[in-house]
């Protein structure tokens, strides 16, 4: 590969390519004590239909959470993969319409490393 | 989930209760506990440290403070005896680089740390102290009588806790400090958000890698064109067999742009210099956090009837020059000698919890927030600095550097021509006293 070439990579691995890891691979390799019930919730699905047009949590989530679903015409929150950053309850939702608490006691993300 | 959270919590009254077991909280717990108080730390996650994440440095001095030659007892990854500074255009790096081998001996400078790890550990120094770490266990509201705090409702059965104080290090999303009143919620202006993965790395490839003696460790801090023009910065790691690498944004001008973390990460992943460094390295852990850098200005009130804020969540980072956990580390001191202080003369009304401040003010902790509080609002409003300047770096180094049939006057002249060129004499001039101005 001439890319690789041009960046000069070390000789015993030459064969590697770098992962181009979805977030779903990402989320993958973290380790989860999903709740039964959703700590994350929408307050006015009318907003996310009617007035947001960019649907901007489904981009300013790191763990992709939020999902823009066609066909119900609302958004789909995947709480299991949550790490718990906060973006979507401090701006990543521009229109301030997601309620979000920490999961229960014992459950949610557990790094290993952090 | 264990049955451990589904236990009452049956042991009556504290002197203080922690909600956090962070950095703040568990430097907190040790000042109290070392002074005889009783002291309860609230934590939401199976162990102390299970929810936390960061890039990210442990500097010595301050956590010595709280645990006195720690480096013999902590999980510590490596002492880190080089920073570098890149400022890159994606094709190119320029780079600053400090190495020092006084920080490869004791007491050292800093270390690479897991905060999984690290916290962990500091909680056992804690209850070794005789603090009680209460884990798997969510604060879910403050109890108050009027505009006091009395103590903590927890998301256990029977699980309402009682304490003459309650100091809260709950990190990044204040929720109980804008409940009591506090914190008016942190603005997305001042909030940075942090991607980073965890690789795994053989330790001698990583060595060989980063240009480093056994044990030595390296960390790297990025800025230009991997952000997408966005005010933020990448950071590279070392740890003892793995690397951290990540990147971290201004919410807002996130929002703004509809630029996505995650692909922002994996854009710097690429870059062929950092390439070079993670090549064949394989993912561990991915995480996401916060980081709130308001500095100065964003802080909440710091006190109340009954209530200190410490650390994350009174906005104790400098973002500058990446510190955190220490400012957490010495604010959970002080707040736990204002606590004990206040034990002494038994009040705990606002006035006499004013010490805390007082104490802050008096400390590199006020006192490095106060140097940079133009620092976030200065970035976000130029926002060129990530973009123009790096690139602005690297074309005259380069010209400068290689070697052609152009004279050196020539390409010095070149090289003004260039900046002219991109940027008016005006508004350099401009740029250079606003950030003069922001930094002295």
């Amino acid at each position: 590969m001439s890319e690789e070439r041009k960046h000069r990579l070390p000789s015993d691995d030459r064969d590697w390519k770098p992962a181009k890891l979805s977030v779903t691979d990402k989320l993958g390799l973290t380790k989860f004590k999903p709740d039964a019930e959703s700590h994350l919730s929408i307050k006015d699905k009318e907003i996310c239909h009617e007035t947001c047009r960019r649907k901007y949590c489904t981009h300013t989530c790191p763990a992709q959470v939020y999902r823009w679903e066609e066909e119900e015409e609302s958004i789909s929150i995947a709480y299991e993969g949550c790490l718990e950053c906060g973006t979507c309850r401090s701006g990543g939702c521009p229109y301030d319409n997601i309620e979000m608490s920490y999961p229960r006691g014992g459950f949610g993300v557990q790094y290993r490393f952090g | 989930m264990s049955d451990l959270a589904n236990i009452p919590i049956t042991s009556g009254r504290f002197d203080a209760i922690i909600v956090g077991g962070g950095p703040a909280g568990l430097s907190a717990a040790c000042t109290l506990a070392d002074g005889g108080a009783r002291v309860a730390v609230i934590e939401r996650g199976d162990w102390p440290g299970s929810k936390n994440m960061m890039g990210g440095l442990v500097f010595s001095q301050p956590t010595a403070q709280v645990t006195p030659e720690f480096w013999k007892k902590a999980p510590l990854e490596r002492h880190i005896t080089r920073r570098e500074m890149w400022l890159t255009t994606g094709e190119s790096v320029a780079k600053a680089a400090y190495e020092s081998t006084d920080f490869g001996a004791e007491p050292y400078n800093s270390f690479s740390v897991f905060r999984s790890r690290f916290d962990k550990w500091l909680a056992g120094e804690a209850r070794a102290k005789g603090a009680l770490i209460i884990t798997e266990t969510l604060v879910e509201d403050l109890l108050m009588e009027g505009d006091r705090v009395v103590g903590v409702r927890t998301g256990r059965p029977d699980g309402d806790l009682d304490a003459d104080v309650v100091i809260l290090c709950e990190g990044v999303n204040p929720f109980l400090a804008e409940k009591a009143g506090l914190s008016k919620g942190v603005k997305p202006e001042s909030l940075a958000l942090a991607v980073k993965e965890v690789l795994a790395l053989p330790r001698e490839k990583l060595e060989d890698r980063f240009n480093l003696e056994e044990g030595n460790g390296a960390a790297y801090e990025v800025i230009g064109e991997i952000t997408g023009g966005i005010p933020g910065t990448g950071f590279i790691y070392t740890n003892r067999d793995t690397v951290s690498i990540g990147v971290g944004v201004i919410l807002k001008d996130m929002v703004d742009q509809t630029h996505e973390a995650y692909a922002l990460l994996e854009r710097f992943k690429a870059q062929p210099q950092v390439q070079r460094l993670i090549h064949g390295a394989s993912p561990r852990e991915y995480a996401a956090h916060l980081i709130p850098e308001g500095g100065y200005r964003g802080m909440p009130r710091l006190h109340g009837n009954g209530v200190l804020v410490a650390g994350d969540a009174a906005g104790m980072v400098n973002a500058v020059f990446t510190e955190g956990a220490n400012l957490a580390l010495l604010s959970g001191r002080m707040a736990g000698e204002t606590v004990l202080r206040a034990r002494a003369c038994g009040s705990f009304e606002a006035i006499t919890l004013d010490y805390y401040r007082q104490q802050l003010e008096k400390s590199i902790v006020m006192k490095d927030l106060k140097t940079f509080q133009n620092v976030t609002p200065f970035l976000s409003s130029h926002p060129h600095f990530f973009t123009m300047y790096p690139e602005l770096a690297s074309a005259a180094v380069k010209e400068l550097l290689s070697v052609d049939s152009l004279s050196k006057a020539d390409k010095m002249h070149l090289v003004i021509k260039l900046v002219r060129s991109q940027m008016p004499a005006r508004k350099l001039m401009r740029d250079l006293y606003d950030a003069w101005r922001t930094f002295s």
